[in-house]
């Protein structure tokens, strides 16, 4: 919670916020159904966060996937536009998945830094050598290219400030997972959060499997509050990161019905 | 509308905001015509439509089937029980025709100064002119690969010429009045799925690459000006403006839009020292060599994107103020064509199909976007992003929609070979019954009281 009171702009702010994710805590146990529509983007992230499930094997810190938050609050063009001045304000950060074919997920800077802090020690571990270039990465180009991707040029030449770059240099950060090569261009390198691969697959199969539980149901529907308590096999994250996810990027769609929520696969 | 009609009258409604307000209702009230129907002699997927911008009066189809043909839509060939207008084609043009194409045509244009040309391009890699009243083949260009979208500048009085996107990376202009091809426009990296002329000047063509980029060209000059990256953007109408430079980010991108590419991006921190050592031990381990170039140009090596995927249609609205430009990773973007930059407007939940070109109609106020998605239309309000309606009505995937300004109907053609006509609400017709040349309805008849 400290967290989040420092990075909140003024004392006021910070103490709706504070109420807002207690509250929000407390309604984690009510569920999906009364806090799934929300009028602000930030108080929206910082929940969704506050609700990212504990994963036990890998050690992962709070993302947000960009349909979760299309299915949290109501006008997508105001999202695109807080997120793109957050992102400015270096409040957080986007990050393409490869899960799909618009998949961003949105990550605060300090949980950001704080994996890649992870993922540095680890590898410390393993070789001593050249791991000045995390150094120079987190001072240099965090810090100034605020975009999905970077090409190998820029990379080269933020990096430069901290020393010479070689060849290994640009491996070391690869092999670390905090980059990635595209792969229609050599030259272009994607950011990426590192040690995330495995609950990727996660999501995908988890995407997988609430699609195909609903579609073999005889009417393709199930109510909201039920549904919400079903155990996931195939995905570490939880039921309610799915049922964003999904609501958002349009594959289901909730109907209001006199008991509750309805979702339902959408036919389109 | 009595009321809008005296106001009018009086002085204080505007002729053209009266004018604007009735098309307004119009489009709003946009349904599947009850009394009008359009007979498709297509044996193939309809691919491209379009109505003739003289008179509004032809419509024209191309088809997967190599056939191309013209309906005339105010004036109905025959009456189904006198209330249903059937307008049967008026010829057309396939493979039986001695110069006609041979593989399916992907988009079929009229000649925009009148009717008495069009022009169609087909996967058999020709793009032929025809004249109209013979039907015959006036001449024909030879295009090096299949020809995905073909587009005749509406506004030019200096020029005709043809340009035509294929799956060659070089975007080629064709001459009608020389016979030859008179620009060749590199700079994409892949095919180019869509093209549009600017709406506001005669000499600036837009294109859209199965690379994801969307570049302008002047024609004029060699080289583009101006590529669109959607990471560039601005909140709301007008350019975000000085902040990026204000924050003494590194990033060479400077806010105007003709960007030129940065010689040398300055770092943060920066000291004279580290700048000496920068220069010296600049060598980098591989890396485009930086170019020089005229002043206004953008760099071939410029690779922004506008989508993550191939851009499927290009459409500019009316007032040349905005481009609207849909991509295979089914999203809709709205870009301000002054600044280039990408103005963050969120079109709701749609899947576009990913491998055809399609084709988008925007109302002639820049209010609406009609946009096929799937085996729907979707019509989208531009400035806010949020569905306005949808029209299902097809059976497969829609691929092209065409807004007629002056009826202010909308004609959609998909892959079931069916042309539907979607058009206001029309006022009731009480009673028809049999005249002289037909069926015709009594409210058009005399009814004089003797």
């Amino acid at each position: 919670m400290a967290a989040e009171t420092s990075r909140s702009f003024g004392k006021k702010r910070a103490r709706d916020e504070e109420s807002v994710l207690d509250k929000g805590d407390a309604d984690g146990t009510l569920g999906l159904e009364n806090n799934l529509t929300l009028s602000d983007t930030l108080i929206a992230l910082q929940m969704m966060r506050a609700q990212f499930p504990n994963i036990e094997k890998v050690a992962m810190q709070p993302f947000i996937l960009r349909s979760q938050l299309y299915s949290s609050v109501n006008d997508r063009t105001q999202v695109d536009r807080d997120l793109e001045s957050l992102k400015e304000e270096k409040v957080l950060r986007l990050f393409k998945l490869n899960t799909g074919q618009d998949d961003h997920a949105i990550m605060f800077l300090d949980d950001y830094l704080k994996q890649v802090a992870l993922a540095v020690k680890r590898l410390e571990i393993k070789n001593q050598q050249d791991i000045e270039v995390f150094e120079w990465f987190k001072k240099y180009v965090i810090e100034t290219k605020l975009d999905v991707s970077i090409d190998h040029q820029e990379l080269c030449s933020l990096l430069s400030c901290g020393g010479e770059v070689k060849d290994k240099h640009v491996t070391l950060l690869i092999s670390a997972g905090l980059l990635n090569r595209q792969l229609i261009d050599p030259n272009m390198y994607w950011f990426t959060i590192p040690n995330i691969g495995s609950i990727l697959k996660g999501l995908s199969q988890g995407r997988k499997e609430l699609l195909s539980f609903l579609n073999r149901r005889k009417f393709k529907e199930m109510l909201l509050a039920p549904l919400e308590k079903k155990q996931l096999r195939f995905s570490p994250l939880d039921m309610r990161f799915h049922l964003r996810d999904l609501i958002g990027s349009g594959h289901l769609k909730t109907v209001q019905t006199p008991t509750g929520l309805l979702v339902r696969v959408s036919k389109d | 509308m009595w009321k809008a009609v005296k106001d009018r009258e009086a002085g204080f409604l505007l002729p053209s905001s009266f004018a604007t307000r009735i098309r307004s209702h119009r489009v709003a009230s946009l349904d599947l015509s009850n009394h009008k129907e359009i007979v498709s002699p297509h044996n193939g997927a309809i691919n491209s439509l379009q109505v003739d911008l003289t008179e509004e009066r032809y419509l024209l189809s191309g088809s997967s089937d190599g056939s191309a043909a013209v309906y005339d839509i105010q004036h109905a060939t025959d009456y189904e029980r006198g209330l249903i207008a059937k307008h049967k084609s008026l010829f057309v043009v396939d493979k039986q025709h001695n110069h006609g194409h041979r593989y399916a045509i992907s988009t079929a244009v009229w000649y925009p100064v009148d009717t008495g040309l069009f022009i169609t391009g087909s996967f058999d890699h020709y793009i032929k002119v025809w004249d109209t009243n013979t039907t015959q083949v006036v001449m024909d260009f030879k295009m090096p690969g299949k020809v995905y979208r073909t587009a005749m500048s509406s506004i030019a009085t200096t020029h005709m010429l043809i340009a035509a996107g294929s799956t060659d990376v070089q975007v080629r202009l064709c001459d009608i009045a020389s016979g030859a091809f008179t620009h060749t426009l590199s700079g994409h990296r892949d095919g180019v799925m869509s093209l549009e002329w600017s709406t506001s000047s005669e000499w600036i063509l837009v294109t859209g690459g199965c690379d994801g980029a969307i570049r302008f060209w002047d024609i004029r000059r060699a080289g583009c000006f101006r590529v669109l990256d959607q990471a560039r953007s601005q909140l709301g109408r007008r350019p975000l403006a000085e902040s990026t430079s204000k924050k003494g980010s590194v990033t060479g991108q400077s806010s105007s839009a003709k960007s030129m590419v940065s010689q040398r991006r300055i770092p943060l921190g920066n000291e004279t020292k580290q700048l000496r050592a920068l220069h010296k031990s600049q060598h980098l381990p591989r890396g485009p060599v930086v170019q020089r170039l005229h002043p206004g140009l953008s760099s071939t090596h410029n690779r922004a994107v506008a989508h993550y995927g191939a851009v499927t249609g290009l459409r500019a609205t009316g007032d040349g103020m905005y481009l609207l430009s849909s991509g295979s990773d089914s999203r809709l973007r709205l870009w301000d064509v002054d600044s280039g930059y990408n103005t963050l407007v969120n079109f709701e939940a749609m899947r576009l199909q990913p491998t055809k070109a399609l084709q988008l109609a925007v109302t002639q106020d820049s209010s609406l976007v009609f946009v096929p998605c799937l085996s729907t239309v979707k019509a989208y309000d531009v400035q806010s992003g949020m569905t306005f309606r949808t029209f299902c009505g097809h059976y497969e995937l829609v691929n092209c929609c065409c807004l007629s300004s002056q009826d202010q109907e909308l004609y959609t053609g998909s892959n079931d070979r069916q042309i539907l006509v979607w058009s206001p609400a029309s006022p009731v017709i009480a009673e028809v019954e049999e005249g002289k040349g037909g069926w015709v309805s009594v409210a058009d008849q005399d009814n004089w009281s003797d």
